[in-house]
């Protein structure tokens, strides 16, 4: 202020005047104002220059070529993610307004089909005729309208139910290496929903075409269809597309859980989402962080899975998301980031697997934070004795490997029958469930022993 | 009007501005579309253009928009009635209620001279048997608390806050930073449930938050925590969980700033960063804090330059494990990278001391036995080594303990344990007291008179 001279210099209004002063300028040249044009194509990320009026995120189209939409603005031209192309675009091509934020488009009449985020049928590749747009990514439930999680979802899995339960409003990462039976843990639980009040949705993302396909008549064929949703991005979709999907499913839930409903979904597989990320991340010049991932890789999806939650309505979205592994290391940056935010894991090792033990998991390095909040008295007191006792069992065997089992002490001796047994009744083939009854019969062998 | 809006991404919004005000680094602007608000802070000034970070999502922002000064930058409002009551990490209450008669200070205020810093050696005993007898602390430590993922750390800073403040009777602050929303929200529930709340403040920046909310809600809850020391002349428990999320949400704010990152994508002020907060928690004359932080690490990498800028500031470290996670003994702490400055024949006394040297080099003994074994069996070793052995077992089984905090979850009743049981019993095992007890009977046990 006591310098004059700026003082003259910036008038009240000088930022007003200069900037329209610039816009009337490029309004006379070119004519753009609600249109921009094409400047740079670099794979699915179009620069653009005009667009004045564009807001963040707003949706738009490229000479009808393509859609897409606004992911950020520069000073002096618009960056657009392309999610839709019909044709190849060229430098000068206009680029269309819609004074509309993007939204995902869904139908109610997608219970028991295959949705996109475009709200298309994928099984007939037409458009529903009921459209409901939904926000891409809602909000997030705030921290203090999040009631406990304490009710049980059932999987129908022994080893889950029984030793890491799954509560409904529960994020649980299913980890684990190529055909190690990841998906079909999700198929199991979707099916054992059945009855159960539970609006099942089913997130495909950069699955092939024929394993999407395979997935629904798996589900059809049992009857599952009736209550669940698959929303699903393949493999070869724009990598935007990909990435927006599972944030989509998650709007998709929110919508049928403020309407009072259970939601169960499944997300397979994180990696691949991760990947798309990285992909887009690297063509638009963010610098890379570990393993060349951008630095708010742990964000993109910490927002995606806090989106899971028991609502204090009493309805809940429970998530449980895929990522798979190579040769069984779960440490690696994006497994550890997605296990520090998920409510705990679900590892399936394939050293199991090839000893028939199914469902293949690793019951020293999977985890449930959770635990026995999410179980009934009667389930919770098993299960804390069967995880103890299974735990301790598979210790002392790594340790007492080699050792003639003849000369174990008694006590030693029985604890590793006695764990066989525990092992042998955690068995259990696909498709096979069991309630919870069953489950409390089975492991009745434990009391007995006790008492004998 | 401060200037315009000009170039807008996810975390970052460039400002034209005119400068008749003046504007400065910290500085809090903002703008307001279709009613709603969205607020930005100052981070770069040059020239012209000024660079902010969004408080929130920048969903519908255009360029073009006017900006305008907030009165003043990051503050908190406080009084005596702080505790009991939940903040957000912009220092605003989100529980629903207002505080009466407040006062403000500004979230980035406090500077502490060599003068002012306290050295206070009081030793402060948490009943946690593993971490008095391997690293105990004093009033005004910083512990820090490493783990990867999933290993427990949360639940033993349930414990510690249960366990220290039921004895000190001291009030305490709970800063949440970028960890989850549904233990968060727990932990409000269980504080009100053990009749703790009225003791407590807590703010939450979750991992749901965008970074600029994740990496402010350490300096929201640090100013809390001086009010408390300053002005209420109290010793404070600080509860950082985690520590290693505000470096995270730093090096996002940094690579859309597009600044150069160094290692890993950490920001290039990392360490500076790290050090403007550790300075402040400090004691003084008037009271002490002292504080326990977790530390994240990243796809299990002890060696990771942010972890170790972190731990180059703490007093002693408690190392949680997955490997002893796997094999069912919890706390899963990793004892002998677990360590404190206290372990010092003057500080703990010369039994105590003794006791910790000889129980390391019985454990590190059976470290090499248990490869032995694997190749040789038991039966090999001399009768020297069979009772380090099986005492070693003893008592890595006696070092496990049950939490007050997981009752739920492991069904035993939490216990408290007093240092001189645990010395005593240590002593005995060593000694060979107790060789002929099955060593299963030493697992989750308080003192070993409980089982004989």
């Amino acid at each position: 202020m006591e310098n004059g001279a700026a003082e003259k210099l910036f008038e009240e209004d000088y930022v007003d005047k200069m900037l329209d002063d610039k816009i009337n300028k490029i309004n006379y040249r070119r004519n753009i104002y609600d249109v921009g044009k094409v400047i740079q194509v670099k794979d699915f990320i179009i620069y653009a220059n005009g667009l004045e009026n564009v807001s963040f995120y707003e949706k738009v189209n490229i000479d009808n070529k393509a859609i897409g939409y606004v992911m950020k603005m520069e000073t002096n031209c618009v960056v657009i993610a392309v999610l839709k192309q019909t044709d190849k675009i060229s430098i000068g091509d206009s680029v269309y307004q819609s004074n509309e934020e993007f939204m995902g488009e869904f139908s109610k009449d997608a219970m028991g089909r295959m949705i996109d985020i475009f709200g298309e049928d994928k099984l007939t590749n037409k458009k529903y005729q009921d459209i409901i747009k939904l926000k891409i990514e809602e909000d997030n439930i705030p921290i203090m309208e999040r009631t406990p999680v304490k009710r049980p979802l059932y999987t129908g899995i022994a080893g889950i139910d029984l030793i890491y339960p799954i509560g409904r409003g529960q994020r649980q990462l299913i980890i684990g290496d190529k055909k190690t039976g990841k998906t079909q843990l999700c198929l199991d639980t979707i099916v054992n929903q059945k009855g159960q009040n539970v609006i099942c949705i089913y997130v495909a993302i950069g699955k092939t075409k024929k394993e999407v396909k395979e997935i629904y008549y798996e589900l059809l064929k049992r009857n599952a269809m009736s209550y669940t949703i698959i929303v699903t991005a393949f493999y070869d979709e724009l990598p935007p597309v990909i990435t927006l999907t599972p944030y989509y499913a998650l709007s998709v839930a929110k919508f049928y859980m403020l309407q009072g409903f259970d939601v169960l979904v499944c997300i397979d597989d994180l990696k691949r989402h991760a990947d798309a990320y990285r992909e887009i991340s690297l063509i638009s010049l963010k610098a890379p962080g570990r393993d060349a991932y951008p630095a708010d890789i742990f964000y993109f999806h910490s927002r995606l899975l806090e989106k899971g939650c028991q609502y204090k309505n009493g309805a809940s979205i429970t998530i449980l998301p895929i990522i798979e592994t190579t040769s069984g290391d779960i440490t690696d940056y994006i497994s550890t980031n997605i296990i520090s935010i998920t409510d705990g894991q679900i590892v399936l090792s394939s050293k199991n697997f090839q000893k028939g033990e199914k469902p293949a998991i690793d019951y020293g390095l999977s985890v449930s934070r959770l635990g026995g909040a999410v179980q009934d008295a009667e389930m919770k007191k098993l299960g804390a004795s069967v995880r103890q006792k299974l735990l301790s069992y598979l210790e002392t065997r790594d340790v007492y490997e080699l050792a003639n089992i003849d000369e174990m002490s008694k006590e030693l001796q029985a604890k590793i029958f006695e764990g066989r047994k525990i092992l042998d009744s955690l068995n259990q083939y696909k498709f096979s469930y069991l309630s919870k009854d069953t489950i409390i019969k089975r492991f009745s062998f434990l009391g007995e022993d006790k008492n004998g | 009007m401060i200037g315009k809006i000009i170039a807008i991404s996810d975390i970052n919004v460039s400002i034209f501005a005119d400068y008749s005000q003046e504007v400065k680094i910290g500085d809090i602007l903002y703008t307001e579309v279709n009613s709603k608000i969205y607020r930005f802070e100052v981070v770069e000034i040059k020239n012209n253009t000024i660079t902010t970070i969004p408080f929130a999502s920048v969903i519908g922002l255009k360029r073009g928009l006017l900006v305008y000064p907030l009165k003043k930058g990051l503050s908190i409002e406080y009084s005596n009635q702080i505790l009991g009551r939940v903040f957000n990490s912009y220092g605003e209450l989100i529980d629903g209620t207002i505080i009466g008669d407040p006062h403000e200070r500004g979230i980035y205020d406090k500077h502490l001279t060599l003068a002012d810093v306290n050295v206070n050696n009081e030793i402060l005993w948490t009943g946690i048997k593993v971490i008095d007898f391997f690293a105990p602390l004093s009033k005004g430590f910083k512990m820090g608390l490493l783990g990867g993922a999933g290993v427990g750390k949360t639940v033993l800073i349930k414990e510690l806050i249960n366990n220290i403040y039921k004895n000190l009777n001291s009030n305490a602050v709970f800063v949440g930073v970028g960890e989850r929303s549904r233990e968060g929200k727990e932990l409000y529930d269980e504080m009100i449930e053990a009749n703790l709340l009225d003791k407590i403040s807590i703010v939450f920046g979750q991992m749901g938050d965008n970074p600029v909310s994740r990496s402010k809600a350490i300096y929201s809850g640090l100013t809390l925590a001086e009010y408390l020391r300053d002005e209420r002349k109290q010793d404070v428990l600080l509860f950082i969980d985690n520590i290693y999320r505000f470096v995270q949400a730093k090096s996002e704010i940094s690579t859309e700033l597009k600044r150069v990152p160094v290692e890993n994508g950490y920001p290039t002020t990392m360490a500076s960063d790290i050090s403007e907060v550790e300075e402040r928690i400090n004691s003084t004359e008037k009271g002490s804090i002292t504080s326990f932080q977790a530390i994240y690490v990243p796809a299990d990498d002890l060696n990771d330059e942010a972890v170790q800028t972190i731990i180059s500031h703490m007093d002693g470290q408690i190392v949680l494990d997955r490997k002893v996670a796997e094999k069912g003994l919890y706390p899963a702490i990793n004892i002998f990278r677990t360590t404190s400055k206290l372990i010092d024949i003057e500080k703990i006394g010369e039994e105590h001391y003794n006791l910790v040297s000889q129980v390391l080099k019985y454990l590190t003994r059976y470290e090499e036995l248990e490869e032995i074994i694997a190749v040789l069996g038991i039966d090999e070793l001399s009768l020297e080594d069979k009772n380090i052995f099986y005492r070693s077992r003893k008592l890595r089984n006696y070092f496990t303990q049950p939490m007050f905090v997981a009752e739920n979850y492991t069904n035993i009743k939490g216990k408290y344990v007093k240092i001189n049981d645990v010395l005593e019993d240590v002593k005995n095992i060593l000694a060979g007291t107790y060789d002929n007890v099955d060593e299963n009977r030493f697992l989750y046990i308080g003192t070993i008179k409980e089982i004989l």
